[in-house]
Formats: structure tokens, C-alpha cells, sequence
């Protein structure tokens, strides 16, 4: 029933201050939100970066393993090439001492250096002086030596001496070696 | 749907202002969903609304958006007709310039749209939401009996005197009379009333030439001799009392009962003038008054009673009434 002469105002919860308060409410939820939002972007980015480094470190990894097998490698060569200089210093004193060795009655014609071996042709005044100045020499150093004479018409004599070293015997003896700068390695 | 549940969520704060000669009543009522939480009443010494009770009604008003501002209509511009035709509304008012409701489909009560404007103008600051008639808070109020008497209703007021006459419910004559307004012919009549007296103690204490006097003059005193005279005259002898009453009671009573005495007085004669209006004017559909229900929003001493009583030779019934309630449960009402 109607009794006043006006209708009531229009109300509302919405008043100046609620409105106000909603606002900044707003301000502040949206604020959050962004914030919420950098995170997690930032979260994104992190586990990115650590996939990233974890890719990375694998690789590392592989290349540490690579470049400790080249390192082995590398050492290997290198104990190779200090065996081949070794062999090499081996068999240059061993020619020297060869060609020292070569009495000045005897004369070389011809000299083979085999791998492991040395076959030697000349011409000797007979065969003493063969035995005992040259072939003495040799059987100090090779293992197996073997002598073969053949006359000629002056009376001197051509020689074919082979001279062969044991394989067996040089692989122990640089092993040998070997093993014992390892010694001296792991003790320094 | 939404509105009301937010509205159960906020208590409804109810601002009744009513505004009496030199102050204004504020009663501020705050109702939650299990019935009034809080009752305040202020008075302030002013007609208008200034900071004082703006803060004050602010302080109150802040608490919930829902809160509704009445005011009681006051202008004099404002009536009731008994009908709610609008044929027959042009014979009692204006309806271009008036804003009317009817009241039940039975009368409808009007009031000026300048005024009703000024009025929201004047509030603007606490804004106005209801803006009641007295006759409607009279008919609210005498409810009970305006549906089963054949009897006058008025409501009293500081400043006003509202007055309705009702057949079982149906609208014979309504009236809204401003005191203020009245004051000004009955101080006239009194100051006339006080310089015969003077000019009459004159003549006695002066010197008085008997030969000065017209003859014309004499035949007056001469009529007044037989009206002295005429001892039966009860009506005449029982005015003469009361005045000699009055003046008795004038002289003991102190000054602010004085002006109560006054006040009921002007009543009485507003009463007494709206019913000779009512009995007089061809207008209305007249019929005898015997009974007359007061709604006291004043605090009327009991000699308007006696007036009407000993002089209208009415049945008095005086119920007193909190006009600010009255507009609050109005309020209530009409938000239901």
C-alpha cells in the first residue's frame, strides 16, 4: 500500500565508499594476478634454463669422456713414438755400432735392415777373420745369426750373414721398460 | 531476487523528521531481521536542517545503504476530498498543481507539487524518501475506529490542528488548519478585546459628563440593562462563566501553562469554526457529530477537552500518539 506522496530513492549496496574499496580491491587482485603471472613465467624460464644446462652438461660430459679416450689415445702415441725413438736410437747405435764393428778386412757390399732382422753381404779374406771379428759382434746382439760363404776366384770369400732378433724378446724388454716409468710415474 | 538478499544482509535505518514551531524532532530507528535494534530520538533547536543534525543523521545513515528519510507534510496548501474520481477530484482541488494518492480506493489526500519540491529541495543533503500527509497518519492511526464510527478525528499538533469526520470509513469532511496562521486574527480580537477594557476603566476613573452622552448611547445601555436582566438565559450566563473561568485561571497559572491554555484555546476555536464549516457548507453531506477521537502529538492539557465537552456538548476520546512513531511504522509499511 502507497501512502507517501513520493516513491522511496532507488537503493544500493554500491555506495561511494564500496565502490571505492572495489577498486582498489581490483587494483590489488590484478596486481597479484601480474605478479602470479611473472612468476610464473620466470618458473618457466628457470626449468628452460636448467633443461638447457642439464643438455649442456651431458655434452660436456660426452666431451670430457671423448677427450679423456683422446688423452689416452694421445698417451698411447705418445709411449708409441717414444718406442719407435727408442727402437730408432736402438738401431742407429746398433748400424753404428754395426759399421764399427766391420773390421777393415772385411768389406760390406750390401746391407738389409729388416724389421727385425739384418742381412749383411760382403767379401772377407777367408773365413777367420769372418768368425771371429764380425760374426762374434753380431751374435751379441741378434739372437739367431746365420753365415753362408761363397769362394771366389782371388781366394777371398763372399759372405751372406742374416742376422734375425726374437719379437717375443724385444716386445718383453721394451715392456719392461715401460713398466718401469709407470713405476717412477706413480711414485713421483 | 539479488537485491533482496543483499538487503537481508544490511540493516534498514529509518530517519523520521518532524519539524514543530521552534525545533525539530529527529527519531532515528535502525531495524535488523530480527525486529528494532536501536531507537534514538534528538531534539534540535532549529526548523531547518542545519550541520548539527545533518551529521547527526549522517552518522546513522552511513551505516547502511538502506535507509529511508520521511517527513511529515506540513503545508497548508494540503487537504483530503472523498472521492478518488478524477471527475470529481476539479470540485475540491487542483489536480494540475496538486500531488494526490488515494487512500483504499475511498478519498484521496493532495497536497501542492511546488511544496512537495521545496521540500526535497530543502532535505537534499539527506535526501527525502517518503513524505506523509497528517491525514494519513491520522486514518493509520484511528484505523480501528474510522471503520466502525460515525465520528470526528483530529490530530494535534504544535503548530497544526488536522481534522477529519468519517462515516464508518467513508470520507465526510477533512481539514488541515494552521495555528500560526490563526494567531494573527485571534491576537487582533484580543488586543480589541483589551482596548475597550482600557478605554472603559478610562471612562470609570475618569470624570465622567453624563450630559457628553448621546441619547443613542443610552438606548444601548439600556439593552444591555435587559440582558442583564434576562436570568434565565443559560447559554448567555454559562459564556460569562467560562470567561470569568478563563480569566481566573489566567492569573494562576504559570506562564508556560499560560500559553498551553492559549494554544488549546485556539484549538478549540479552530475545531469549533471547521465544524460550523462542515455543518454550514452544502458541499458536504452533513450530519450530526457527537463523538470526536484527539490524537494528542502535543501533550494537550485537558481544557480542550472540557471546551469541546461543555461547549460542543461532544464525547471526547484522547489517545496519545508519537507522530515520529507513526510516520516510521508508516515507513515500515510502505516498503512491505
Amino acid at each position: 500500500m502507497r501512502y507517501s506522496y513520493i516513491k522511496p530513492r532507488r537503493k544500493s549496496i554500491f555506495t561511494a565508499e564500496l565502490q571505492l574499496l572495489f577498486v582498489f580491491f581490483g587494483i590489488t587482485v590484478f596486481m597479484l594476478f601480474l605478479t602470479y603471472a611473472f612468476l610464473l613465467f620466470k618458473d618457466y624460464r628457470f626449468s628452460q634454463d636448467v633443461k638447457d644446462i642439464d643438455t649442456k652438461r651431458v655434452a660436456l660430459n660426452i666431451n670430457i669422456a671423448n677427450m679423456k679416450k683422446q688423452i689416452t689415445f694421445i698417451e698411447k702415441e705418445n709411449l708409441l713414438s717414444e718406442r719407435i725413438y727408442t727402437q730408432n736410437m736402438v738401431l742407429k747405435d746398433s748400424i753404428t755400432n754395426l759399421f764399427d764393428l766391420v773390421p777393415q778386412r772385411i768389406t760390406l757390399s750390401e746391407a738389409k735392415l729388416l724389421k727385425n732382422g739384418l742381412i749383411l753381404y760382403g767379401i772377407t779374406p777367408n773365413k777367420d777373420i769372418y768368425n771371429f771379428m764380425l760374426q762374434a759382434p753380431l751374435r751379441s746382439i741378434f739372437h739367431k745369426t746365420y753365415s753362408s760363404f761363397y769362394p771366389l776366384k782371388n781366394g777371398w770369400f763372399r759372405f751372406v750373414s742374416t742376422n734375425y732378433i726374437d719379437d717375443n724378446e724385444v716386445d718383453d724388454e721394451i715392456d719392461n721398460i715401460l713398466n718401469t716409468d709407470d713405476e717412477v710415474k706413480n711414485e713421483s | 531476487m539479488l537485491s533482496r538478499f543483499f538487503e537481508s544482509l544490511y540493516h534498514k535505518v529509518f530517519v523520521n523528521i518532524v519539524v514543530l514551531r521552534s525545533k525539530t524532532i529527529v527519531l532515528i530507528e535502525t531495524v535488523g531481521n530480527n525486529g528494532i535494534m536501536e531507537n534514538i530520538e534528538e531534539s534540535f533547536n532549529t526548523t531547518s536542517l542545519d550541520d548539527n543534525m545533518y551529521n547527526f543523521i549522517s552518522s546513522y545513515t552511513n551505516e547502511s545503504p538502506f535507509y529511508y528519510v520521511s517527513l511529515l507534510d506540513k503545508t497548508l496548501s494540503q487537504g483530503a476530498s472523498p472521492t478518488c474520481e478524477k471527475a470529481q477530484m476539479d470540485n475540491y482541488f487542483d489536480r494540475s498543481l496538486s500531488q494526490y494518492t488515494c487512500y483504499h480506493n475511498r478519498w484521496v489526500y493532495y497536497t501542492s507539487k511546488v511544496d512537495i519540491h521545496s521540500l526535497q529541495k530543502e532535505y537534499s543533503r539527506v535526501g527525502v524518501d517518503f513524505i506523509f500527509s497528517p491525514f494519513v497518519v491520522l486514518s493509520q492511526f484511528f484505523k480501528d475506529k474510522i471503520d466502525t464510527n460515525m465520528a470526528m478525528f483530529i490530530l494535534v499538533e504544535d503548530t497544526f490542528v488536522t481534522l477529519c469526520i468519517f462515516d464508518n470509513s467513508e470520507l465526510l469532511y477533512a481539514k488541515h488548519l494552521d495555528m500560526e496562521h490563526y494567531k494573527g486574527d485571534d491576537e487582533l480580537l484580543m488586543e480589541d478585546q483589551e482596548s475597550n477594557e482600557i478605554e472603559l476603566d478610562l471612562a470609570i476613573d475618569g470624570d465622567m459628563n453624563l450630559e457628553e452622552i448621546d441619547a443613542d448611547e443610552l438606548d444601548n445601555l439600556g439593552d444591555i440593562e435587559d440582558l442583564d436582566s434576562l436570568d434565565d438565559l443559560d447559554e448567555f450566563s454559562d459564556a460569562k462563566d467560562i470567561e470569568e473561568e478563563l480569566q481566573e485561571n489566567l492569573e494562576e497559572m504559570p506562564v508556560h501553562e499560560v500559553d498551553s491554555f492559549n494554544e488549546d484555546y485556539q484549538r478549540f476555536l479552530l475545531i469549533q469554526g471547521a465544524l460550523n464549516d462542515f455543518y454550514k457548507n452544502d458541499k458536504h453531506a452533513s450530519q450530526f457529530i457527537e463523538t470526536v477521537y484527539i490524537a494528542d502529538g502535543v501533550g494537550i492539557s485537558g481544557d480542550l477537552k472540557r471546551y469541546l465537552e461543555e461547549e460542543m456538548f461532544l464525547n471526547v476520546y484522547i489517545r496519545n500518539m508519537d507522530i515520529n512513531v507513526e510516520i516510521c511504522e508508516l515507513a515500515k509499511a510502505e516498503l512491505k
